[in-house]
């Protein structure tokens, strides 16, 4: 009996073990085949604006109808989890064919292998239809590795005509400078109302500052082959001290409820002025359509008033196939069906965004060209013209290192430390980074 | 015996067993184990399921994670032994050092307040009438059961310009204070919803060890004039030693790495002023690049150490009788 019971006992014990063991290891294999010859490929697109995922739910339904041979199944993951997500699914296999990419990750995607090159994949056509511009953002040692689906300037002034006039400001004569911005935060700050928003915490700073940064330096606190830092140079003076003096003033949120992308605080009327990436055109004209009529745009202002120089980087997004997918033509159809071919549906996406991001295609260009609302848009031309054409690549090395930087930014603002002490240190980070993850001589070439 | 030396290689031996005969004279196969072994066999067999899922999932990824930091993991190429390379990296981050410290520094303020707030309301409680006691053991466990994300959201609100924290030092004529966004005020607002979730659940544990004290203790300590703090000092306390040091190793284990406080409530900033050891290990992962993988997961290692280090120190320190049985 006692035997009986401890046989019972180990049993039930292997048997929980194998039950428990057989919970974590659950998953699939990414793409497969799927049923009479359809090949299933598995795509990823990081979270954005609403109206995003509702183009692609619809151009990926009209493919897979359009069609039998390739059939996507269509994923979107939050851009918070994003990483972890593709991570684990990396550890595990199971990673998507096709994926969201920004430009900046593409060089160091592909010196992992992470990205299978595409020139094979796409149709001559397809690379030869990229501004000239954009066409080395996806380009690594002369080979394709993403076809570009958009560029979005990262940094753009809006200003509310009411406010600025009742300032006593000309809407019409917007700052030019970074001391004449400083002027206009200073009268625009009234009672509940700052005068402007603008990134300040490290995150945010890291990457919404390099146009700003290329615009205090012609460059970026690293020298060009990446073999030592160059954040101590002294033009870098009057950058932090735009961003300390808005905010040890208290003309910008000193307690930010959201992040630099969201544009929220001027479209509940929180601030009169606002430093937002292009895409924020979008999101007032979704979210807060009252106040679009009421909102100006124009260039961020420069460090000494030169229209020339940039202020913004172009960020964007690329779709990119997996170097261990197994269906890697598949793939590169989708691709050129969605981002690559009909103009017309590249089109929709920037009639769907509110035309707050640009087309990196020739033919793209062309079919809105014809589109009264594209061309009647009063804020496309400023924004193309007059930010998109200064606009710089966005950097493609660790985010450590604007991190760093950014960190820098931060403490002078916030009066942690003075600009000598936090550019030492983000000097003393970066080498390290440099050193540690074997960066020198290594940045891209294009 | 069996001589299997003569035997050509490859050749399996079959081994048939003892013989009817030897079976019935042999020792029993319980015989052969050790007396004390035998004794405890049931109660090692009811804690085997444990160990083997502890080693499935503890002790192995443990000892495969150690193996893998000395290595730069890439999942799409082979990876490169790099040996200590990572130890080092981790090791003379100021960052990593940096985090150690925020971690140390909400700890000294959570810790010692749960404890302290937890004896006073459970000596409280422990004087009160059984139906006023279940009324005031639920309340005090409320806390407890909200998730931290819902209380870091509603501490953000509370520390917002228009908050109810300044609301209230408005009335003394303060102006609003940017409580997540200032260095020095950052970590202790962030310390605030750590105690509120945490004095809960010690102030149960701590008024189910003060129940147990028999009951005469005390009464021999009020005939002879002992009044509440004395009984406090001298009786409940030392009591209550064993609950205490666990209290205040899990609490120390826990608060040091606390992660979804900071996460929500300031995302480690500003300046670095709330990076908690295990948010600045997420955030060094979340980079996509094989560097980042390694070099998170050696500075988890490396955290499992100095964590493991200060509880040992606290058992050391605060020696107990039991505790040392144990």
């Amino acid at each position: 009996m006692r035997h009986r019971r401890l046989r019972i006992l180990v049993a039930s014990a292997v048997a929980a073990t194998l039950a428990l063991a057989g919970c974590g290891s659950s998953g699939n294999s990414g793409s497969s085949g799927g049923k009479g010859g359809t090949t299933e490929i598995t795509f990823w697109q990081q979270q954005f604006e609403p109206y995003q995922q509702k183009w692609f739910k619809t151009y990926v339904d009209k493919f897979n109808a359009s069609q039998t041979a390739v059939k996507v199944k269509y994923q979107v993951v939050p851009g918070d989890t994003w990483t972890q997500k593709l991570k684990a699914a990396q550890a595990a296999g199971t990673q998507p064919d096709v994926a969201t990419t920004n430009y900046g990750g593409i060089p160091a995607g592909v010196a992992n292998g992470q990205f299978a090159e595409l020139d094979g994949l796409l149709p001559g056509k397809a690379w030869d239809d990229i501004k000239p511009n954009v066409s080395g953002f996806v380009k690594v040692d002369g080979k394709h590795y993403a076809y570009p689906m958009l560029v979005e300037p990262s940094t753009v002034l809006y200003y509310r005509k009411d406010l600025v006039t009742a300032a006593g400001l000309d809407p019409n004569s917007p700052p030019k400078t970074w001391d004449e911005l400083l002027t206009w935060a200073q009268k625009l700050t009234k009672g509940t109302v700052k005068g402007m928003s603008i990134a300040s915490v490290a995150p945010d700073l890291g990457w919404s500052s390099w146009g700003l940064q290329y615009n205090a330096c012609g460059h970026l606190p690293i020298n060009d082959d990446w073999s030592a830092a160059n954040a101590k140079d002294p033009c870098y003076a009057k950058l932090f001290q735009l961003y300390q003096t808005l905010f040890q003033k208290g003309w910008i949120p000193q307690q930010p409820k959201v992040g630099y992308a969201d544009a929220s605080p001027y479209g509940q009327g929180q601030v009169a002025m606002m430093a937002d990436g292009s895409w924020a055109v979008g999101q007032l004209k979704q979210s807060f359509p009252a106040m679009i009529k009421n909102t100006m745009v124009a260039p961020f202002p420069s460090v000494d008033g030169d229209p020339s120089k940039p202020t913004a980087t172009l960020g964007g997004w690329t779709l990119t196939v997996d170097g261990k997918s197994k269906q890697k033509e598949a793939a590169a159809k989708f691709i050129d069906y969605l981002l690559a071919g009909d103009p017309a549906i590249m089109a929709d996406f920037f009639r769907q965004s509110g035309f707050s991001k640009y087309t990196v295609r020739t033919s793209v260009d062309k079919a809105l060209a014809s589109d009264p609302a594209a061309t009647s848009d009063p804020f496309m031309k400023i924004i193309s013209d007059k930010v998109v054409a200064t606009g710089k690549a966005e950097p493609a090395y660790p985010f450590d290192i604007s991190l760093a930087f950014a960190t820098a930014i931060e403490s002078v603002m916030k009066g942690k430390s003075d600009i000598p002490s936090a550019t030492q240190k983000a000097s003393d980070a970066i080498d390290r980074v440099i050193k540690q993850q074997h960066l020198k001589g290594t940045a891209p070439k294009g | 015996m069996l001589d299997t030396s003569t035997q050509p290689a490859g050749q399996v031996t079959q081994v048939t067993g003892p013989s009817r005969r030897t079976r019935r004279r042999g020792p029993k196969v319980t015989d052969q184990v050790p007396r004390h072994l035998r004794a405890h066999l049931t109660a090692y067999l009811m804690i085997a399921p444990m160990v083997v899922l502890l080693g499935i999932f503890v002790i192995w990824p443990l000892v495969y994670a150690f193996y893998l930091s000395f290595f730069e993991m890439s999942f799409y190429k082979d990876a490169k032994f790099v040996g200590f390379d990572f130890y080092q990296y981790v090791l003379t981050d100021p960052d990593f050092y940096a985090s150690l410290w925020v971690g140390l520094k909400l700890a000294v303020m959570v810790v010692p307040t749960v404890l302290v707030l937890a004896l006073l309301l459970a000596s409280f409680i422990a004087t009160l009438s059984k139906r006023l006691a279940a009324f005031m053991k639920t309340t005090v466990y409320v806390p407890a059961v909200v998730s931290s994300v819902v209380a870091a959201i509603i501490f953000v609100f509370i520390y917002q310009d228009e908050g109810v924290a300044n609301w209230f030092i408005g009335l003394f004529g303060h102006g609003p204070v940017a409580w997540l966004n200032t260095a020095a005020t950052a970590l202790p607002a962030v310390a605030i919803p750590a105690i509120w979730l945490g004095f809960g659940v010690s102030t149960l544990i701590m008024l189910a060890g003060i129940l147990d004290i028999p009951e005469s203790y005390f009464e021999s300590a009020r005939l002879d004039g002992a009044n509440f703090w004395q009984r406090t000092r001298y009786i409940t306390i030392p009591s209550l030693r064993n609950v205490i040091l666990f209290l205040l190793v899990t609490g120390l284990t826990l608060t040091i790495q606390e992660f979804q406080l900071p996460l929500v409530m300031t995302n480690g900033g500003p300046v670095s002023a709330t990076n908690t050891p295990n948010l600045y290990i997420f955030n060094s992962f979340r980079d996509g690049t094989p560097y980042a993988t390694s070099y998170s997961l050696t500075a988890a290692l490396l955290l499992f150490v100095v964590i493991g280090t200060i509880s040992i120190i606290i058992f050391r320190v605060v020696s107990s009788e039991k505790s040392s049985d144990a």
